[in-house]
């Protein structure tokens, strides 16, 4: 349904140089699907998002919504195209306009199309809130948990087949958390969405996911089904990730021993495998040669010239 | 509204009221003439029936300085609005489109702006002549580029906001985003320069009309006015000191109008400050025995008095910590863990906070201690590393100055071994080239790197204590594990003991020997970490534990929901503070507050009628919701 392809993004760093924010990532994702993006800060996820709803548009490469695409497409068309897709923010206080009241909000979209705002009760009462008491008020009366519902009724209410979630939960306590994961499972069955979801946190991701994508300073490092890349990592940042997370209790060798030091600056990424210069199993080959996206299991695909096939 | 904006803006916005109606009705009101000479005797002070006295043709001051508010507020608020008609647009269009149109527009102001301002106006003028209108249009344009300047900056501050992005994704159009997304949130910043600029350009006119460069006469101006009375001023002083007090007052006028509209702008009240200052008495302290263990900490509160009531953020909090191990408390925000940390180490903040309770370092009470000492146990036995690095360091000192500083000041080292310690301290936290990481600011590092530079500064006294509030949560998961290794070694190499305020369970269970979960101000649940995961007996403890995703869950796996959410700090519910949202209450749960019980495991605690795992809840099943 939607096809990514060597979606190059980068963002002038002054004097210049260049943020090397994203550099070829390639994916698809399924109709009905919920893929998983995970990464650390830095690591070009949120920028994905963002492309992918041309806010702002790619440097170069090719997103396609149903065979159409869209990184050509300009004025009307790339609006109409563009509300088939929604997204929903990290922070969900600053993701609501303070001055506007919560029906505004909701309403806001189909007033944009000429379409009736009668949809916003249900999508409210959709998202777990009291159209009567909950319309009248301002944001900053709701917690950040009811703020983030009011910007999924906000995302839902033009009916999008696609919505991109850039760390939707990262923000909320965990008791909320599990409240907005739980909401955006009934709701993706109920209307019928594919879901991309953005995450730092695995666990959080492999929990909604369907397939999990894992990201690495601009490029893809493994994408995989959730329990495949959960318990047979390949690729050794995967391997990292999954053994830095506390109490995982996973068999894995101590996360000090899978991984090293801190990220390189995406203005000089290394050569060959951007992973290279943390990575325990580094070679020579690793700086001369770039490691392409390959399969190594029934749909595991991982970027490397060493993987641990055999799993842990 | 009143209570936020304060008296004494009420008080400006009515003399600014007041002296605006009265110059656009004055032909109303029961004056002589402006020009009628010999109203009253000439020069005579003020009297009843002249309020502010007669100038030197016996014409009535009061009439005069009322008519020539008209000039001087005319032209304040006309310029303002000029400047404002003409550079808004700019401004909007410069911090929304960026790139190009930015570079000119503010290419173009930054060079307007270079223009000596008051010398243009004279020079424009005294060429085209002087008059209400040429003043208005010299001072309105004058303006200009300020507002540019300000209308670009507020509109570059929200452009970049989520909203904005989630309204361009529902395909509004870019005039109906500045118009609905972005000038709501302009306007009041804008309004409070509006009103500042009204003050200058009040000011400004007053100068012209003083070199008599504005209206000319028979029309009264306030700086004409003082300029009439100079001459006379030692026989009638009142000619100058009527216009001029008045100048003054709307001047401040404005100025605080403006100023307490630029206050309402970043305050987000929620009626949870603190209202009074701290009353002196503190809270009571139940009783309890000294136990002579390293760190003890018995029945500590922390209230606030907002105005909507009595805060309870920390509500009878007690604990003993021993050498060698860590302590987590884990909370939900708002549950009081950050405050309770605050209070051990005497860093509320000053207003309206009333704290009660003992701490005591190895049997000795903290708080009895005279400041000094107070000061130096703050200093060197306690140490701290908290949530953001960046606000721990100073951004504009080197992180040798800071590093160095409490060697020096507390270990009294001179520049030389304080320097050696420094390196050697920043090595141990495993900083690669220390010796040139001496020498930079903190924003030259990362996030990890900063963290391990607080951590480096938090052991440098040799502390026994090491309080570290969410340290690892705005970094990295790989840095987190890096850090929380760091902290652990450090702990065990120096034998502290440690206090870990953290939000994440999975970090608690992998890190903490004992474990406080505090739910609302109070603690719900306490013991050594495996008996409370393992045999969790407080309800909020249990839901907490299965709300979180595990890696080993299958996918989609539904996590528990804790239905409703945390009670509000000002209107705890009665009995059990977790009642209303608990699966298990029953009707005691809603009357009764249940005490901090042992469990079956040496010191397990926890505070619950119905503890989960023991059978009570069935056993009294007709009183309980459910199971």
């Amino acid at each position: 349904m939607l096809r990514v392809e060597d979606l190059v993004v980068e963002f002038p760093a002054g004097k210049g140089r260049r943020v090397h924010a994203v550099s070829g990532v390639s994916f698809d994702v399924a109709r009905g699907e919920t893929l998983g993006i995970v990464g650390e800060s830095g690591c070009g996820k949120s920028t994905t998002a963002r492309a992918l709803m041309q806010l702002p548009a790619p440097l170069s490469g090719s997103i396609r919504l149903d065979g159409v695409e869209m990184t050509s497409l300009r004025g009307e068309k790339l609006r109409e195209t563009r509300r088939r897709l929604q997204m929903i923010f990290q922070d969900p206080i600053s993701s609501l306009n303070p001055r506007r009241k919560v029906r505004d909000i909701v309403a806001e979209g189909p007033r944009v199309w000429g379409e009736g705002a009668d949809r916003v009760d249900e999508m409210l009462e959709a998202v777990g809130l009291d159209p009567v008491t909950a319309a009248g008020r301002r944001p900053h009366e709701f917690s950040g948990g009811q703020c983030q519902r009011i910007c999924i009724a906000r995302a839902l209410v033009l009916r999008p087949e696609v919505v991109i979630c850039d760390e939707p939960v990262s923000a909320l306590d965990v008791s909320v958390q599990a409240q907005i994961l739980g909401l955006l499972e009934d709701l993706k069955e109920r209307y019928r969405l594919t879901l991309v979801f953005i995450a730092h946190d695995l666990a959080v991701v492999k929990n909604i996911s369907d397939r999990v994508l894992v990201m690495y300073l601009g490029k893809i490092c493994e994408l995989a089904p959730g329990e495949t890349l959960v318990n047979r990592p390949a690729h050794p940042y995967t391997r990292a990730l999954l053994a830095s997370i506390p109490g995982g209790r996973l068999a894995l060798p101590p996360a000090d021993q899978l991984i090293k030091g801190e990220p390189p600056s995406p203005v000089w990424p290394p050569s060959g495998c951007r992973f290279r210069t943390r990575c325990p199993k580094a070679r020579a080959r690793c700086a001369e040669e770039e490691p392409v996206v390959r399969p190594v299991a029934d749909g595991q695909w991982v970027a490397c010239h060493f993987p641990e096939i055999d799993g842990v | 509204m009143p209570r936020r904006l304060g008296w004494t803006f009420w008080l400006s916005a009515g003399w600014i009221g007041l002296l605006l109606l009265a110059a656009i009705f004055a032909d109303l009101l029961p004056l002589p003439r402006y020009d009628e000479t010999l109203a009253g005797a000439p020069q005579s002070g003020p009297s009843p029936a002249h309020p502010f006295g007669t100038d030197g043709l016996g014409r009535d001051m009061l009439s005069r300085v009322v008519y020539g508010a008209r000039v001087s507020l005319g032209v304040g608020i006309g310029a303002v609005l000029l400047g404002l008609v003409i550079g808004a647009p700019f401004g909007l269009i410069a911090g929304y489109r960026r790139r190009a149109a930015d570079a000119v527009i503010m290419a173009v102001n930054d060079i307007a702006l270079a223009f000596p301002a008051l010398v243009f106006a004279l020079a424009v003028v005294a060429f085209a002549g002087a008059g209400l209108s040429n003043v208005l249009i010299v001072l309105g344009v004058l303006g200009v580029p300020a507002w540019t300047r300000l209308i670009r900056g507020a509109t570059m501050a929200f452009a970049e906001r989520e909203f904005v992005v989630a309204a361009r994704a529902l395909g509004a159009r870019d005039s109906r985003i500045l118009l609905r997304e972005i000038v709501p949130n302009v306007a009041l910043p804008a309004s409070s320069y509006a009103f500042i600029g009204m003050a200058v350009a009040v000011v400004a006119e007053g100068g012209l009309a003083f070199l008599g460069l504005s209206v000319q006469a028979p029309t009264p101006t306030w700086g004409g006015l003082i300029n009439e009375g100079r001459g006379i001023m030692e026989t009638a002083p009142h000619i100058v000191l009527a216009p001029s007090f008045v100048m003054f007052l709307t001047v401040l006028s404005f100025n605080l109008v403006g100023d307490r509209l630029r206050a309402l702008t970043d305050v987000r009240q929620s009626g949870l400050e603190p209202a009074r200052p701290s009353a002196a008495t503190p809270l009571p302290t139940g009783e309890h025995e000294v136990a002579g263990t390293l760190l003890q900490v018995a029945d500590v509160r922390t209230h606030f008095e907002t105005p909507r009531g009595t805060v309870r953020a920390v509500d009878g909090v007690s604990f003993t910590l021993e050498r060698g191990r860590t302590l987590a408390v884990v909370g939900e925000s708002g549950s009081g863990k950050s405050m309770l940390i605050r209070t051990i180490l005497g860093l509320l903040p000053g207003a309206g906070a009333v704290s009660g309770g003992q701490v005591y370092l190895e049997g000795r009470e903290i708080g009895d201690l005279a400041p000094a000492e107070k000061r130096e146990i703050l200093g060197t036995r306690f140490a701290t590393v908290f949530q953001d690095p960046m606000t721990a360091l100073n951004p504009v000192r080197t992180i040798g100055t800071q590093v160095m500083e409490p060697l020096r000041v507390h270990l009294g080292m001179d520049r030389k071994r304080a320097r050696q310690e420094a390196v050697r301290l920043l090595a141990s936290v495993g900083i690669p080239e220390p010796a040139q990481v001496l020498r930079r600011y903190p924003h030259q590092l990362s996030g990890g790197m900063r963290q391990r530079v607080t951590i480096a500064m938090a052991l440098s006294c040799d502390p026994d204590v090491l309080f570290a509030d969410e340290p690892t949560t705005a970094l990295d998961v790989t840095i987190q594990d890096q850090v929380l290794r760091l902290i652990h070694r450090a702990r065990e190499e120096r034998d502290l003991a440690m206090i870990l305020v953290s939000h994440d369970l999975a970090v608690v269970s992998q890190w903490a020997d004992e474990v406080i979960v505090m739910y609302a101000g109070k603690v719900v649940e306490r013991g050594p970490a495996a008996a409370l995961f393992e045999r969790t007996r407080m309800p909020y403890t249990e839901a907490l534990l299965q709300a979180i995703p595990r890696l080993d869950d299958p996918s989609h796996h539904r996590l528990r929901v804790i239905e409703g959410r945390p009670p509000d700090p000002a209107r705890l519910p009665p009995g059990c503070r977790f009642q209303p949202r608990c699966p298990y209450a029953g009707e005691r749960c809603e009357t009764e507050e249940p005490p901090l019980v042992r469990a079956e495991t040496p010191d397990h605690l926890y505070a619950c009628w119905f503890p989960v795992g023991t059978g009570a809840g069935i056993v009294e099943g007709t009183e309980s919701r459910g199971r």
